[in-house]
């Protein structure tokens, strides 16, 4: 007689032959049985089994082997079958709760430089609270998600390297990220949850709600957050700035040269009175204010003194205007470096877009945000955030008779100090196709780290930058199909075809989870409509036709070792190799635009940017396939369609090479060139591989050159023969010897860096 | 024709305006305290390579703006340099500059060239010349394209005309 049980945990308790017969029961009912009565017939056999083995005490391992048997015995094979699947699926359960567990004790005992997974997000400071914070809750989702969520292909697909999820422990939560529209956004005000923000009303709120419109997006998705046409929306402060500094030096001008109190406030009546009538006074003062004003102003002085008083004016507002530009830009990057956001643990991942807007304000905003990230942080360190991303553009500032030429060269001149601004080119043809004079929401913008979302087969009346983004992405391991094809290119494809697929429907799972999501869910990005289209729906509504505006990314890593395992030789190495890279790249476009053109969706192809993954990737094909030179002998694959970067290859043949998966990769793209100098004593060269990157044909670029870091006082920046914070002399600093440091590259995706 | 190398950069931004082909000729008598490259001070190191050879490297790379001879000693190999040069100017698809460093200075290299006619037509094919031996206590990072204050960067056509040495504003090249 069984009278107890032991159970997984050690601990006795009474037995109970119910629970053995309602195992059975959902084991057959799972398999379309209904007949309890057999279950608790084939429970007694179980017991019986037991007992005839002389247990006493039976484990629960133990009962579960006999319910096996008495299964198969009888004549059950359905029943057995999805009785040991459901066995093993809940074993595997128990055993993913145990590596969970001791996860979250590494988590908890082990400081940030024994744990890889501390360390895995440099944005991220593993050994603070928050940091850990979110940890607990990463790690945790993913394997939930892994376990319950994912299709089983998918999740073994990403478990075993083959493809990758990027931002996985959000799946079931959020999108990448937007293009903000800040116009749209500030008008009418906004709030962000906790408090209500009116439309700013000069230049200096217009940059701090740019840093909170960031920050509170940031806090409602996981990718970066992008402001595409920053200098024209920027630029609507400027002219608020320049009416308020008018009318404040008119107010003093009176009062020194006309002896007019400032009560009655004269100057504020007077600008009242003209702006009812549609009159306020500009910049570029060209619509006759002065001239109304000055009437206006005639009963208080004679027309001599009045011209005194608004010239006065006039100029000491440009001054001011000017200045305070300047400090609501430094202001601005100054911000985006400290404040946090997502638990508090990471500086939000913020880009900007500028350039092009050739008004006397825009360009004012354009000089002074440039000159502020030349001036660096407190002690003159370069920034990190935002990125900046210049849009060049032939007509508006790429040659010397171009309005905006000027702010180009100083462009260059900043880049050449602190690696930002890249370089956009609107003039791409892929890229020009979608622009519209005169409309900022048709410039291409490229969101720091390379995401580009322009194309809309969603809605094609709407190819606009603005309010949109990508939803997610996943990326193919493109060298272990290289390896599994064995050198034949039609297996090579015939496998292609099959990942892709695999993608496909794995960015359909997602979207349709993201799609079953709420206003609510998104406090900021979809309830202050800062999503395109998201102003309509009200809070409980479901986000899926709104979300279809986005991009569903497939994206690739080691073009190179995929063609160097296929041919032998990488794309920088021979004509026929770089042929077929594009033909393996075009191939993937093609798929992805069949893709839009059957579903209506924006399936688009990307040159995936995470470094880490490029490490996780090879490392597994090294541990299943061994060293294969060339190809998993590094400790990197590299990045999406580049040119090897140990592989030594001038400038000019690397743009060129690269330049035609900038058309393909409709999803973003980026092509760095490495300079060996400081480029600040040669502009002209520095200058010259920006124009060469527009004539071949890239749409995002960066030019990378050697920082210098004084390893005493921590400096970063270009140190001549004194360092510019500790002063001291490279004679004093040969002790320890001035270390050059690699360009800090930043990756888009922050949370996710398995 | 022939020529003694240390090594090329093919796309140098340090040794002049602009991306640059720099040669790094073999052998040098100067012997400057503090010499960047010892290595190439050997008349008989480095390694051969051949004018014409570097020619059409040089042209097929649309970003280049100039060569620049450096070394070692340019100045002990004006023969091919010349030849190199000659080629140089009567390239007409894109305008290339040619610079030359060197160790001794403007003056003595003209009074060289009262004898020495390779060296006279060396010195009339340059655009600019960076000229005097490396003085390692007058070393400065922040002095462009140079490596001491004592060397100076000189326009050679004016300072033909002139006679005398005349120094370029590097600021605006």
């Amino acid at each position: 007689m069984i009278v107890k049980i032991k159970k997984r945990d050690g601990r006795t308790v009474t037995f109970n032959i119910e629970k053995i017969a309602q195992a059975i029961y959902k084991a057959a009912e799972s398999v379309g049985g209904s007949d309890y009565e057999t279950a608790l017939e084939l429970s007694g056999k179980v017991v019986d089994m037991l007992m005839a083995k002389n247990v006493i005490t039976p484990s629960v391992e133990e009962i579960q082997d006999c319910v096996e048997k008495v299964l198969i015995e009888e004549g059950h094979a359905a029943t057995a079958k999805s009785y040991i699947l459901y066995r093993s699926m809940r074993t595997k359960a128990r055993e993913m709760d145990t590596r969970l567990m001791k996860v979250y004790e590494d988590l908890t005992f082990k400081s940030a430089e024994d744990s890889d997974l501390k360390r895995e997000n440099a944005n991220i400071d593993g050994d603070t609270a928050m940091g850990t914070m979110l940890k607990y809750g990463s790690v945790g989702a993913k394997e939930f998600y892994e376990m319950y969520v994912l299709e089983p292909e998918h999740a073994a697909a990403h478990e075993n390297g083959d493809i990758h999820i990027h931002d996985m422990d959000f799946y079931t939560l959020t999108t990448t990220c937007t293009q903000i529209d800040l116009t749209k956004l500030f008008t009418g005000g906004f709030s962000t949850g906790h408090g209500y923000l009116r439309t700013p009303n000069d230049i200096t709120s217009y940059a701090a709600l740019a840093c909170i419109a960031i920050q509170s997006n940031q806090n409602d998705q996981h990718g970066g957050q992008s402001i595409p046409k920053f200098d024209y929306d920027m630029a609507e402060g400027v002219k608020k700035t320049f009416r308020h500094r008018y009318r404040d030096n008119i107010r003093r001008g009176l009062e020194l040269l006309a002896d007019v109190p400032d009560n009655p406030d004269i100057a504020q009546k007077c600008a009242d009175f003209l702006s009812k009538r549609g009159l306020v006074p500009t910049l570029a003062n060209d619509n006759g204010y002065m001239e109304e004003e000055a009437q206006l102003l005639s009963s208080y002085a004679d027309a001599k003194v009045v011209k005194k008083i608004q010239n006065f004016a006039f100029k000491n507002a440009i001054k001011e205007t000017d200045r305070a530009t300047y400090q609501a830009m430094e202001a601005l990057v100054h911000n985006l470096n400290t404040m946090n956001s997502r638990a508090g643990a990471q500086t939000p991942f913020s880009s900007i877009n500028y350039g092009t807007d050739t008004s006397i304000e825009g360009r004012m905003v354009i000089k002074n945000i440039l000159l502020a990230e030349e001036a660096g942080l407190g002690n003159g360190e370069t920034p990190i955030f935002p990125i900046h991303i210049f849009k060049v553009k032939e007509g508006v500032n790429f040659n010397q008779s171009d309005p905006n030429y000027d702010l180009f060269k100083l462009a260059c001149r900043v880049s050449a100090k602190r690696l930002f601004p890249n370089f956009s080119f609107i003039d791409a043809p892929y890229n020009l196709q979608y622009y519209k004079e005169g409309d900022p929401n048709t410039e291409i913008a490229y969101m720091g780290c390379r995401t580009r979302v322009i194309g809309n087969a969603y809605d094609p009346e709407r190819q606009i930058v603005t309010g949109r983004g990508n939803l997610s992405f996943t990326t193919i391991n493109l060298p272990r199909l290289g390896i599994k094809a064995h050198y034949s290119i039609e297996e090579f494809y015939r496998l292609l075809d099959a990942e892709l697929q695999l993608c496909i429907d794995q960015l359909m799972h997602r979207y349709r989870i993201q799609a079953s999501k709420k206003v609510k869910n998104f406090p900021f990005l979809m309830g202050q409509g800062v999503w395109i289209d998201s102003e309509k729906l009200s809070y409980n509504d479901t986000i899926g036709e709104v979300l279809k505006h986005g991009t569903l990314s497939v994206g690739f890593i080691g073009l190179a070792e995929c063609l160097k395992v296929l041919t032998g030789k990488h794309h920088g190495e021979s004509e026929e190799s770089r042929e077929l890279g594009l033909q393996i790249i075009r191939h993937m476009r093609e798929r992805m635009d069949k893709e839009t053109e059957a579903t209506g969706m924006n399936y688009s192809l990307l040159a995936t940017p995470a470094e880490g993954l490029s490490g996780r990737f090879v490392k597994m094909d090294r541990e299943a396939f061994g060293d294969i030179p060339g190809v998993t002998d590094r400790d990197y694959y590299t990045n999406s369609f580049h040119v090897p970067v140990y592989y030594k290859i001038n400038a000019f043949e690397k743009l060129a090479i690269e330049a035609p998966y900038h058309e393909l990769t409709n999803a973003g793209h980026i092509s760095y060139v490495e300079l060996d100098g400081d480029p600040l004593n040669n502009l002209s060269a520095f200058e010259k591989v920006v124009r060469y990157m527009k004539e071949v044909g890239i749409g995002y670029g960066s030019i990378n050159h050697p920082v210098d870091r004084d390893p005493e006082c921590g400096y970063t920046g270009i140190i001549g023969d004194r360092c510019p914070r500790c002063g001291r002399t490279e004679a004093e600093h040969r002790k320890s010897a001035k270390e050059r440091i690699p360009r800090i590259k930043v990756e888009c995706s922050a949370a996710d860096k398995t | 024709m022939e020529i003694r190398i240390a090594g090329l950069a093919e796309e140098s931004i340090v040794d002049g305006p602009g991306f640059r082909y720099t040669i790094f000729t073999q052998g040098c008598p100067h012997n400057c305290k503090g010499c960047h490259n010892p290595q190439t001070h050997d008349p008989d190191g480095g390694r051969l390579d051949d004018t014409d050879r570097i020619f059409e490297q040089i042209i097929k790379d649309p970003l280049l703006d100039g060569v620049t001879f450096s070394g070692g000693e340019p100045f002990c190999q004006c023969k091919p340099l010349v030849c190199l040069a000659k080629k140089i100017r009567s390239f007409n698809e894109r305008k290339l500059g040619i610079i030359s460093y060197t160790g001794y200075t403007f003056e003595q290299l003209m009074k060289r060239s009262e004898t020495d006619p390779d060296c006279k037509e060396l010195l009339s094919l340059l655009d600019y010349l960076v000229d005097g031996r490396y003085e390692e206590d007058k070393r400065s990072l922040e002095l462009k394209f140079r490596g001491s204050s004592n060397q100076r960067f000189i326009d050679v056509k004016r300072s033909l005309k002139e006679g005398r040495a005349v120094e370029a504003d590097t600021e605006y090249l």
